[in-house]
């Protein structure tokens, strides 16, 4: 009974290894293996701060015109000059900036966090897990 | 599946398929957002990342692959007894978590049921090692003679 029960276990262990290789084959480019940097922060906690997020969309202007968050401004390193205008006049101490780019992989959110809080002194600066595209798996 | 309980065959039968209907779901709500899950995992800090992201892929397909087992009858006494042990480490993890004093959710159903406190989601873990527990009897249970 014993064989027969590990047998069986070991078949479904099997098993489920196949579409669990396959799904994180599948995901491996668009997903970070490495643990979620301290300054990281995921839709739901972000959601949870309400009205007090600035988000801060740093993907190419198309792709902001294309569809964004709600209420985000658009800030990417290409149109640095022009767009950190807007972005500070709507800034206050009291808002925490949650800038996001396409998925978990981009590094643009990380550039425009840094220029943030490097060159313009800003603080409470995070960087959305897995970007738009973590967004976007949240409203469905 | 052979019933060798003092139930009706009829109410093994519909315990068994609400059990894998039930691993399916769980599975399902977390292979779909494999990072939240992963993140869950961190947060019981017990598994290093390395550890929690790979397991986030794996854990909700091994929950699936056994809950549609139960349902189809087939391999299921191999399928009770992981989804007994994982429930157990669930609720050992569960447990844990809270003497520890770290407030999370358990991300068993993914966060369908983040709402869910800490005694819900130790009570629907029991409930659930009971129903499997019953099953894991009903199917081995030599008949009386």
């Amino acid at each position: 009974m014993i064989r027969e029960v590990g047998r069986q276990a070991v078949l479904l262990a099997g098993l489920a290894l196949l579409p669990a290789l396959a799904q994180a084959l599948h995901l491996h480019d668009r997903i970070s293996w490495q643990p979620p940097a301290a300054d990281e922060v995921t839709v739901s906690r972000a959601k949870e701060w309400g009205d007090a997020v600035m988000w801060l969309d740093a993907r190419p202007i198309d792709d902001f015109n294309s569809a964004h968050i709600p209420r985000a401004l658009p800030l990417n390193t290409a149109d640095w000059d022009s767009l950190l205008g807007p972005v500070l006049n709507s800034w206050s101490p009291a808002r925490r900036i949650v800038v996001y780019c396409s998925r978990q992989s981009c590094d643009a959110s990380r550039e425009v966090a840094r220029r943030l809080r490097d060159e313009a002194g800003l603080k409470n600066i995070y960087v959305l897990t897995g970007g738009w595209e973590a967004w976007q798996e949240s409203g469905k | 599946m052979i019933n060798n309980s003092k139930l009706p065959g009829w109410m093994v039968v519909v315990l068994r398929i609400l059990i894998g209907a039930l691993f399916i779901y769980a599975g399902a709500t977390k292979a779909i957002t494999p990072l939240r899950f992963a993140t869950d995992i961190a947060n019981f800090h017990l598994l290093p990342w390395v550890a929690a992201m790979p397991l986030a892929f794996y854990l909700p397909w091994f929950e699936i692959v056994c809950g549609a087992a139960l349902l189809l009858s087939r391999l299921h006494r191999g399928a009770i007894f992981i989804l007994l042990t994982l429930t157990f480490v669930f609720i050992l993890a569960l447990t844990s978590a809270r003497i520890r004093g770290i407030d999370i959710s358990c991300g068993c159903f993914g966060h369908a049921a983040r709402d869910l406190s800490f005694g819900s989601h130790l009570l629907l873990n029991v409930a659930v090692l009971a129903v499997l527990l019953f099953l894991w009897q009903a199917g081995f249970r030599r008949p009386r003679a």
